[in-house]
């Protein structure tokens, strides 16, 4: 993997497209490999396609098009504006909100970074953010939305690492709570550092307040009706980005009635364009994804760190670090799913209790959608709003560092992990 | 000293007793064959879904996929049955499958036509249940139940014809699926319960034993073939080994699992009228075309 | 892409096509998917729709995947050649044009392979539906691609703006 990982930089550095780059290193592993079929490469990326999980990103990234489209972001924004305009950064602000809503219903950060990035980051920009950290709030504030049940990175490894699964949701709302807290200090203080202009001066009247509401109801609906949605057994997970679309259409064209034909027809290629680009490298790492999983390198990285203390504290944090460094390249799902049977069952024989270290471990492992080279949720938000990489990054040290150190806290607050499952079960 | 590594891939959690199997078998072929054939053992699916496993196995690549009669059935369709309801009784009868002159002339068809070595299926999952939030004693009972199935097409005629209707739903939403209500039950084995704490969603075990699931433990042929002979027979002979042991090892992992959701507090309900499910189960032969070759199979085991 | 008469009608053709299609294979998911969530709901569920909307996306992607390319919408780190003089970012640009082109010419003859010598595989285990019918995306959606990249190269070559 070592020739791999060179060749993958060296493209990355030539400039090549990042999914060719990731696809050239996923050739180098398999000429290393002569002995695996020829026809393997071009079997993963299509078998990705197939992948039922990840159908929410198409479908969340059409719908976040057609409610720009249709009048719902309109007055979503207005409504953001009128409750948040006082504060440096808002609409920032508001997006976080809106990821905690997103949460409720949907366990892809991928989707509702994408979703988000086409629905607001465009007037974020607008209104005099930079464009960095516009791409690096929209991607790190999707952290929100696997970490509020449901999420599949708990089902996971709920069900590898035999730790009921009704613990760990319920285990995932504090957190969430102080993640989204981490990432709304961190965007104030920037905002502050900034020099961002409030929005708006004043308080709302009474008067416009309630004109705002009502214009606003049905776009302020629409995480609402997902939940019903999802709780009511319409949808699952996985197909809760077809509601999406479906209430979007239904409130432009029937009562708001600003959706038109050409509209319609705009949002679908936007659509197309967005989902080229996010998919077409979801597909092309499917091969080097592939190498990291046959050579066991996460397994060895986790190997490595067990010998290295007797502190049930210190191997935590130690382990929150390496999966925090993985996650730079490695997909959260692969980390989940080899890393489960190994550490666990080690923590867990040194006084841990498997959900709370499962919540840190997930969340370190989430991180590494956000963070370069290799993050998928990273790419969609800077592809759809065309942010270089180097700005993203550049803006999102701050981000990460907050969120860094809400995990290593998390490891010495197992009180705050705990209370609601030990509330509920 | 020529060595083979064959790299085996199943669907199965780590903590699945298939998953320890596994890692013996491959122990005891490593110590057979003084380490010349190693076998690298990947649960979760890690290398990929079990269709493109196949399709690589087809074109001669050295994996191996533990898989079901089912499956093999889209390649060779006689070999579905073995998936059908109330067709295998229980393990002895799975193992004794392996002497039907039916059965072996399917496995050879597999290799020859399709490049699938079937290595051996000495590897008994154990009986399917079906788990819902209500009691379930008789086929009626299960009208109107939507119960996640696999999505194969046999599987879905299996349950359709034992009164439920079949949902295709992924692994991944079943906990979602089943606290939202948007299935109303699943067919599994106990293990599979205990171990995706289904119980959270799940009130009651109906012991209806539809299917005994045998597993299959399928190479490429065309790798099977460049093995020398005392590679192939350690391959084999410790495959059934490690599976009969398997088996047996589940039949009490299975009895635990019971009794630890008996401890959860999940309902049994034990008197299912067998017969009556057992007739029902007869329509899915009928409509899948499956019908005399069920009778050769079941004339070969002298039933 | 700016060939001559004919061949730039034909690709221009080709390029509506794509999108239609590809709009056509969107919607048509969404579409599947709603119907499949109604459908169980009210105690039949279809359980073709899922098959369908797999089958659909696959083909969405790759489709998309060239509309995307074509609209420079690939993300790249840009850093470094954004540093390099005018003649030598050619240079490097007309490389990684090459690697793209070798990387879907294998896309296309591995995809085309794999189609054909998998046509056996049942999609979903449905009895006389062929899997290759979803692999055959790959190929078709290289191939639209591997045009795209060649009209870069040509016109990077003649001496117009950067390809990439
Ligand atoms: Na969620
Ligand atoms: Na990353």
């Amino acid at each position: 993997m070592t020739l791999v990982a060179i060749v993958f930089a060296l493209l990355l550095v030539m400039g090549l497209p990042v999914a060719f780059a990731i696809a050239g290193a996923g050739a180098v592993f398999f000429l290393q490999h002569p002995e695996l079929p020829f026809t393997q490469p071009a079997q993963q990326a299509i078998s990705q396609t197939q992948n039922f999980s990840l159908l929410a990103i198409p479908l969340f990234i059409l719908a976040g098009n057609l409610m720009n489209r249709c009048g719902i972001t309109g007055r979503l924004l207005d409504l953001a504006t009128l409750l948040t305009g006082r504060l440096r950064g808002g609409l920032a602000q508001a997006s976080l909100v809106l990821s905690g809503l997103m949460g409720g219903v949907s366990g892809s950060a991928i989707a509702d970074a994408a979703m988000q990035a086409r629905m607001i980051g465009g007037e974020m920009i607008a209104r005099g953010m930079s464009r960095g950290f516009v791409a690096g709030i929209l991607s790190f504030g999707a952290v929100l939305t696997p970490i509020i049940p449901p999420g599949i990175g708990m089902i996971l490894y709920g069900s590898i690492g035999n730790v009921s699964i009704g613990r760990l949701f319920a285990a995932g709302i504090l957190p969430a709570l102080c993640l989204w807290l981490a990432l709304a200090l961190t965007t104030a203080f920037i905002a502050r550092r900034g020099g961002w202009p409030p929005e708006r001066t004043r308080r709302a009247r009474p008067a416009e307040a309630f004109s705002a509401l009502g214009a606003g109801f049905w776009a302020m609906l629409f995480p609402v009706m997902l939940l019903i949605g999802l709780r009511s057994g319409l949808f699952t997970p996985s197909e809760i980005g077809a509601f999406a679309v479906f209430y979007a259409l239904v409130i432009g064209i029937a009562v708001y009635r600003e959706l038109s034909r050409k509209g319609l027809g705009q949002a679908i290629e936007t659509s197309l364009g967005d989902i080229g680009g996010v998919m077409l490298l979801i597909a092309l790492s499917a091969p080097f994804s592939y190498g990291i999983i046959l050579e066991r390198v996460p397994e060895d990285i986790a190997r490595a760190m067990l010998g290295l203390t007797e502190s049930r504290e210190a191997l935590m944090v130690l382990i929150v670090l390496a999966v925090l460094a993985a996650g730079f390249v490695i997909d959260a799902t692969i980390l989940i799913i080899m890393l489960t049977p190994i550490v666990p069952p080690i923590v867990r024989g040194m006084g841990a209790d498997p959900v709370h270290f499962g919540m840190v471990f997930i969340i370190a492992a989430t991180l590494g959608n956000f963070t370069p080279p290799v993050g998928a949720a990273m790419y969609a938000v800077c592809a759809i709003l065309g942010v270089p990489v180097g700005e993203y990054t550049r803006a999102s040290v701050p981000l990460f560092l907050a969120l860094a150190l809400v995990v290593v806290a998390l490891v010495f607050l197992p009180g705050l992990v705990l209370f609601l499952p030990n509330l509920i079960y | 000293q020529e060595s083979w590594t064959l790299r085996f891939n199943h669907v199965l959690g780590p903590n699945e007793p298939f998953h320890k199997g596994f890692l013996a078998w491959a122990d005891r072929v490593a110590e057979r064959t003084g380490g010349r054939l190693k076998i690298d053992v990947y649960h979760s699916s890690q290398l990929g879904v079990e269709e493109d496993i196949i399709e690589q196995i087809r074109q001669g690549a050295n994996v191996g996929q533990n898989t079901d009669a089912a499956r093999l059935g889209n390649y060779v369709p006689g070999i579905a049955v073995v998936n059908g309801p109330y067709m295998v009784a229980n393990k002895e009868e799975a193992f004794a499958l392996a002497d039907s002159p039916t059965m072996q002339g399917w496995i050879e068809e597999l290799a020859e036509d399709h490049g699938i070595r079937v290595v051996c299926f000495d590897w008994v999952q154990g009986q399917r249940h079906f788990f819902t939030n209500r009691p379930v004693r008789a086929p009626e009972d299960l009208d109107g139940l939507r119960i996640r199935t696999p999505p194969a097409p046999i599987w879905q005629e299996s349950i359709r014809a034992l009164g439920a209707t079949p949902v295709a739903m992924n692994f991944g939403d079943i906990y979602t699926g089943l606290q939202s209500r948007a299935v109303d039950g699943a067919e599994l084995v106990y293990t599979n319960i205990t171990a995706a704490n289904l119980n959270e969603v799940l009130s009651h075990a109906n012991e209806t034993g539809h299917i005994l699931l045998v597993n299959f433990q399928i190479v490429s042929e065309e790798w099977f073939d460049g093995l020398p002979e005392d590679v192939q027979a350690a391959l084999t002979e410790e495959c059934r080994a490690a599976g009969q042991e398997t088996s047996a090892v589940i039949a009490d992992a299975l009895e635990a699992a019971k009794a630890e959701l008996v401890r959860r507090g999940m309902t049994i309900v034990e008197d299912v009228d067998l017969e009556a499910f057992r007739k029902a189960g007869e329509k899915a032969y009928e409509v899948l075309g499956l019908t005399e070759a069920r009778a050769k199979v079941l004339a070969d085991m002298g039933r | 892409m700016q060939g001559s008469g004919r061949l730039a009608r034909l690709i221009g053709w080709l390029q509506r096509a794509e999108v239609f299609l590809a709009g056509f294979f969107l919607v048509g998911m969404v579409a599947m998917i709603f119907t499949g969530g109604v459908a169980r709901m009210v105690g039949r569920p279809l359980n073709m729709t899922i098959d369908l909307a797999t089958c659909f996306f696959a083909w969405a992607t790759f489709l998309a995947a060239d509309i995307a390319w074509r609209q420079d919408r690939l993300i790249a780190f840009d850093l470094f050649s954004s540093l390099l003089p005018d003649r030598a970012r050619r240079v490097l640009t007309l490389v990684n044009l090459a690697i793209i082109a070798a990387i879907l010419a294998y896309g296309v003859v591995a995809g085309c392979w794999l189609a054909w010598v998998s046509r056996a595989r049942s999609f979903q285990g449905i009895p006389g539906v062929s899997y290759s019918w979803v692999t055959m995306a790959l190929p078709v959606g290289s191939a639209l691609m591997l045009v795209t990249t060649l009209g870069r190269i040509r016109r990077l070559l003649r001496g117009g703006e950067d390809g990439a």
